[in-house]
């Protein structure tokens, strides 16, 4: 199990290490002109140019650390409110009506369209209002999962036994229902890496949160999209970096949810 | 047997209970709507940046900015423009956008080519979707089933906008097949058919990903229905048992999901239309947002509220519809 998820994240872990490395290890400046605009790939620029003539392998090894790390904080913040929320919802079912309230109504908005808006209310404030409006719209939709899982020890023996010795719920949610739910929330985390690299790229792609001149996966796809019949690198390394990291991710970690696993019928 | 029947109320008291329930479901719905557009309406108000300033030269006078502030009825409190601008939503009337020309104008052409784009994306993937996950379920554990489950499990974890790409280069740079970008006719509308193939695969993928597992899982918890057992043992064929004993009860979570669907395609297509600059709803909210028009920005929002929530209405009702038989 544990062996497969690593398997299956290796490409996910290897496109994370280039980025995370990737500043220093770019042979050339990022932010001015070396060739021509759109010059097809060769020795000098392994990947061509893109639209100003810069250089694509240096612009993609530099342009996905911010995205990760927006991405990484969103997944952490996430998971860390639902498994706290879904804990206390399986002691207080209140509070796990009201998630749903609230998880119904975020349903009629598309999340893009939401942080979109919220994102190009604070111009100038950078991804920080991307990465909130990513939290408070993912929160609900967590929370469903880990509640799913959090529900039935609700009523286990255990929790039961805490209860009845006078443990506040939310020392019961801490204490005895947040340790059984490991291998949700580490599927969770997972998951949710995978919305958040979803969300910040697409926000990315509308240029917000990120402008123009900066190497940026989401914003490389943008600006190049016109020259894609002149040299197709300049969106096809970024997006492939998007795609691989994405994939590979979900991939690995939709091994640890429950269901996913569940394949013991045999009939029919 | 004989008692549960009588234990039943009259048809008629069940009919009205059901209306009633029915009723229900559908004014919590808009009640959650009604909540949204206010929550939009009120953070697009408090933009900052003023739509009468943002419109106007940047030397403009006081005097100017307070006539087109008075103009554009920006200086009455927000609940009064609120209610005004909810009174003209129910009559078609959107507002005027920042511009000065009224919302509808501009929004109007441009929705029949998201509908149309979205019709399409969502009738594809009800079928493929339908189709993929019946046959995934026909030998659970199998070959097949095991392609089906980790091709739908790559597919939805790809952006719309990188599918997209990845579409073009292939379709379009390695094999010129099918146009890269939209082109679009004197009236308005799509050029060509197969300029709607592109968009549509690039937002269709990612939903048939999604809604086949929704399908494979709602199918094989049906497997556990004891009555799906005794069909099994009296040997009737596998379709027949698929069609007639699993589909039925499977239909709530498969209805949910492609209601969800709606919701997720039209948050895609404000990338898939930028990329292929289809003229669409997602095209007008990009160029609302850079120039901070307000008015625009809450009619296309409250536009995509309006639709997800007709899509999830049926939905609500199919799903009660069949759970009467499960």
């Amino acid at each position: 199990m544990t062996r497969a998820v690593l398997l299956r994240s290796a490409p996910a872990l290897l496109v994370l290490l280039a980025a995370l490395a990737g500043p220093w290890l770019a042979p050339h400046p990022v932010d001015e002109p070396v060739t021509a605009p759109f010059a097809e790939p060769g020795a000098q620029h392994v990947l061509g140019a893109d639209a100003l003539g810069r250089d694509v392998l240096s612009r993609v090894l530099t342009g996905g650390r911010d995205l990760l790390a927006a991405a990484a904080a969103v997944a952490v913040v996430v998971t860390g409110l639902a498994a706290l929320l879904a804990a206390l919802g399986a002691v207080r079912p209140r509070v796990r009506a009201v998630v749903e309230h609230v998880g119904d109504f975020l349903i009629l908005i598309p999340s893009v369209l939401a942080i979109l808006v919220i994102g190009t209310s604070f111009p100038g404030a950078g991804r920080l209002p991307v990465v909130l409006a990513a939290i408070v719209l993912g929160v609900p939709f967590a929370v469903r999962v880990a509640s799913a899982a959090a529900g039935p020890l609700g009523s286990a023996g255990f929790v039961e036994v805490a209860r009845a010795r006078g443990d506040r719920p939310l020392a019961v949610a801490c204490g005895e229902i947040l340790p059984n739910l490991r291998t949700t929330l580490l599927a969770l985390l997972g998951l949710r890496f995978v919305d958040a690299v979803y969300v910040v790229a697409t926000a990315g792609f509308l240029q917000v949160g990120v402008q123009p001149p900066a190497p940026d996966w989401a914003v490389m796809i943008r600006e190049n999209a016109e020259g894609i019949l002149l040299n197709p690198w300049a969106v096809a390394a970024p997006g492939a970096a998007i795609a691989v990291l994405a994939v590979s991710t979900h991939v690995a970690f939709d091994l640890l949810l429950p269901q996913a696993r569940n394949r013991t019928v045999s009939r029919l | 047997m004989a008692e549960r029947v009588s234990a039943r109320p009259p048809a008629a008291v069940l009919g009205r209970a059901v209306l009633w329930r029915a009723g229900l479901l559908v004014l919590r719905r808009a009640g959650l709507l009604l909540v949204l557009l206010a929550a939009v309406f009120l953070l697009v108000d408090l933009l900052p940046g003023d739509a009468a300033r943002s419109t106007l030269d940047a030397n403009a006078s006081a005097g100017e900015v307070a006539a087109r502030r008075a103009r554009l009825g920006l200086d009455r409190p927000w609940f009064e423009r609120f209610a005004h601008w909810l009174g003209g939503l129910c009559t078609g009337d959107l507002g005027v956008s920042a511009r000065g020309r009224p919302v509808w104008e501009v929004v109007g052409p441009h929705l029949p080519n998201t509908l149309l784009l979205g019709g399409i994306v969502l009738a594809l993937t009800a079928v493929a979707a339908l189709g993929l996950g019946g046959l995934a379920v026909l030998r659970p554990g199998g070959r097949l089933d095991r392609a089906i489950d980790s091709g739908a499990t790559v597919l939805l974890a790809l952006p719309e906008f990188v599918l997209g790409t990845g579409l073009v280069v292939v379709f379009a740079f390695y094999s010129d097949l099918l146009p890269a970008v939209t082109t679009t006719s004197t009236g308005g509308g799509v050029h060509d058919a197969g300029m709607l193939v592109l968009p549509a695969l690039a937002l269709a993928l990612p939903q048939i990903g999604w809604n086949t597992r929704i399908v494979r899982t709602a199918l094989t918890e049906q497997l556990r229905a004891p009555h799906v057992d005794a069909a099994v043992l009296d040997g009737l064929p596998r379709r027949r048992v698929l069609l007639h004993h699993l589909l039925p009860g499977a239909v709530p979570p498969i209805a949910t999901g492609l209601a969800t669907s709606a919701g997720l395609v039209l948050g895609g297509a404000v990338t898939v239309e930028t990329l292929f600059n289809y003229p669409g709803l997602g095209s007008v909210l990009t160029d609302a947002l850079q120039n901070r028009d307000g008015p625009t920005v809450a009619g296309v929002v409250a536009l995509a509220g309006l639709i997800i929530t007709s899509t999830l209405v049926p939905a609500d009702l199919l799903g009660r519809w069949a759970r009467r038989f499960a």
